[in-house]
């Protein structure tokens, strides 16, 4: 028989059982959709956890002191000292309000040199006014966040010149006016929250916070290689006086947890295949039992056992096919679907200010709140935009014909093997 | 050496295709000493003890007998869809036993047509599509499978009821569809099992008309199983069975 006249017959059967049909197509879909829409969810926020990461930089370690005492300026020059250290960076903060123009902010007091702040965000952009000296004297920089809170639903609420209350959160804090020379642009995510700052000096930080020292050293490494050998050294020469975060290992970790429940996600999913497989493979078979007789008429008139395994192993692959490529359809559109409805829904109680409002390293904590506050101040959460491959696709394809494929052949084989006698006697 | 050994190669094959051209000759049918034997539990049951027969080309042979004679039991093996416990069938001067699975299923595609008492069509299928069936699986251009299928068709007075599906078919033209099917692949031997059982009398005139007509005309061997004596006179053999054995044969013309 030749490909045209199997794929004829297998069609006419499957289109004379239309409803039976469009049932057993469903199976599959389900399963694929249900696959792809994982497997590129899951991609997409593996991808943008791996971007958030590595715009912190990936050769930077967070040696972040776990002692109010902080370091000293015997750390920096120990650590820089090391081998493979490419320059340290000396941070101070602390959590305050901002207060200005009836908007009270809560935000970030970030102390760093400029040179330091350089380092950081790799070039400083500046929104409006200019940047601060090295010096005692208290001015400062303010994020774009704080500048445009989203309390005032965006409309600036700091500006250049003006003076603006900073108060410091904690049992010896005060309140300090201080001048401010400049708004940053908004950076979005960074080791250091920028958006959400009052940035200036390390020594007018300490100053204000009260504190002697710094509580955070950035640590470039050289190259990324050397990246996790320096952390360990730093680990190892710190102990619990300090925690050690370098990028590429929270990045590693982050992507093996994504790993981990994704596979076990998809697994699920697989289970739906295996349920499509077995329905698939009973339909077919009380499809070759209602056919028997019709197997029985086909054989007496010279139909050998591959021709009839082949219409019936066409079937299945015809059911995978469509199937499959149905639930790709799907699965492409459904997490589109989904990221709109969760970003329309989490947009609505924003309040990212105050998200970040907890500071990095405050107190003897050190707790790192990696943000991303966007320009507009909509939403604290990095969108999720789910990411498609074609291997995704294919293999997705190729699962659901081959699912099919394998619950088709034992139906298909029976259907072969039946007796033409046996067969013509069935009505 | 070598040489010898392609020269013995040749002179057998030559033999081979010689023996075959004497198969050819006489007889469509021979039946050897055939019997076949039901087993069920500890019991055995003879449905065929030594049958033997020859029908020669372009022979319309009727079987008659009482039900359980063994009537239909001769028909499957002669249809090859069912094996003799011993004994051996040549049909086309080839013997049968010797075939396997996909064997039989061509053999039974190149020279054997069906006629059955219950026609036997595809229902999903239309008159045309029924037809083409066995043609299916040899390498016939689909075009021309089309055309055979409709001139056969017309001929047998269907060319108005091409495209209809079996089930709006009356009966005479469900069986006449079947005879157009038995015939597409220019059969040898054609076995109609009982093909007017389930027909009016006109309808079953018109059949047995049909078998007559194309028994003539295209030289074909018919066997008809049949319990209407009556029919028994288009047919130029009678075989009467009884008990699994051939109780007499006449030869009417």
């Amino acid at each position: 028989m030749n490909a045209e006249d199997i794929l004829r017959l297998s069609y006419h059967d499957l289109a004379e059982k239309k409803v039976r049909t469009a049932l057993t197509v469903v199976m599959v879909v389900i399963g694929v959709a249900a696959i792809v829409a994982l497997i590129s969810l899951t991609e997409g926020i593996s991808a943008t956890i791996s971007n958030e990461l590595s715009s912190l930089g990936p050769t930077t370690i967070i040696l972040s002191s776990t002692s109010s005492s902080g370091f000293t300026s015997a750390d920096t020059s120990q650590i820089s000292s090391l081998p493979d250290v490419n320059t340290t960076i000396p941070i101070l903060d602390g959590s305050v309000y901002v207060l200005s123009n009836n908007q009270n902010v809560s935000a970030t007091l970030i102390g760093i040199s400029p040179q330091g702040l350089q380092q950081l965000l790799s070039d400083i952009r500046i929104y409006q006014g200019t940047l601060y000296q090295d010096s005692v004297a208290p001015s400062a920089l303010t994020g774009y966040s704080v500048a445009f809170p989203t309390s005032a639903s965006g409309k600036q609420s700091v500006f250049v010149g003006q003076p603006v209350t900073v108060k410091v959160l904690g049992k010896n804090g005060g309140s300090y006016t201080i001048p401010i020379i400049g708004i940053l642009q908004p950076y979005g995510s960074s080791i250091i929250p920028v958006d959400t700052g009052v940035v200036m000096s390390l020594p007018a930080a300490e100053t204000l916070l009260g504190k002697p020292s710094f509580n955070i050293i950035l640590v470039k490494a050289t190259n990324t290689s050397t990246v996790s050998q320096l952390a360990t050294l730093l680990t190892d020469i710190y102990g619990s006086r300090a925690r050690v975060f370098d990028t590429q290992q929270i990045a590693q970790t982050a992507k093996q947890i994504i790993g981990t429940i994704s596979t076990f996600l998809i697994l699920i999913a697989g289970i739906s295949l295996v349920v499509a497989a077995i329905g698939i493979m009973n339909i077919m078979l009380i499809a070759v039992y209602e056919r028997t007789h019709e197997i029985g008429i086909m054989k007496s008139v010279g139909f050998r056992d591959r021709d009839i395994l082949s219409v019936f192993i066409v079937q299945a692959l015809l059911i995978g096919l469509i199937g499959g490529a149905i639930g790709i359809g799907a699965g492409l559109a459904g997490p589109y679907a989904l990221t709109a409805a969760v970003s329309a829904s989490s947009s609505a109680p924003a309040n990212s200010s105050h998200a970040a409002g907890g500071g990095l390293g405050g107190g003897g904590g050190g707790d790192f709140v990696f943000t991303s506050s966007s320009s507009s101040g909509s939403s604290a959460a990095p969108s999720i935009q789910p990411v498609f491959s074609v291997e995704t696709i294919a293999v997705a394809l190729l699962v659901a014909v081959l699912v099919s494929l394998m619950a088709g052949v034992y139906p298909a084989w029976r259907a072969s093997k039946l007796e033409p006698i046996d067969a013509l006697r069935q009505l | 050496m070598t040489k010898t050994a392609i020269l013995i190669g040749s002179g057998t094959s030559d033999a081979k295709t010689k023996d075959h051209k004497t198969h050819m000759d006489e007889f469509a049918v021979r039946v050897r000493d055939i019997s076949k034997i039901y087993k069920t539990g500890d019991m055995q049951v003879k449905a065929l003890d030594k049958v033997s027969f020859s029908l020669k080309r372009g022979e319309f042979a009727a079987i008659v007998g009482p039900s359980g004679s063994g009537k239909s039991t001769l028909m499957n093996l002669l249809g090859t869809i069912d094996k003799p416990t011993s004994g051996e069938i040549y049909i086309d001067g080839l013997p049968i036993s010797k075939m396997n699975g996909n064997d039989l299923a061509s053999f039974r595609n190149k020279k054997l047509g069906f006629v059955f008492q219950a026609f036997n069509l595809i229902t999903g299928m239309n008159a045309e599509e029924n037809v083409e069936l066995p043609l299916l699986v040899t390498n016939a251009h689909s075009s021309d499978r089309r055309k055979k299928a409709d001139e056969l068709l017309s001929g047998l007075g269907l060319g108005h009821r091409l495209q209809q599906k079996a089930t709006n078919l009356s009966g005479g033209e469900q069986q006449r569809v079947a005879l157009a099917r038995a015939l597409i692949n220019d059969p040898v031997l054609i076995l109609a099992d009982e093909p007017t059982g389930n027909l009016d009398t006109r309808s079953s005139d018109d059949v047995i008309k049909l078998l007559v007509k194309i028994c003539k005309e295209r030289g074909v061997t018919i066997i008809m199983v049949t319990h209407n004596l009556a029919l028994t006179k288009h047919c130029n053999r009678v075989i009467h069975i009884r008990d699994g054995k051939i109780e007499r044969e006449e030869v009417l013309s």
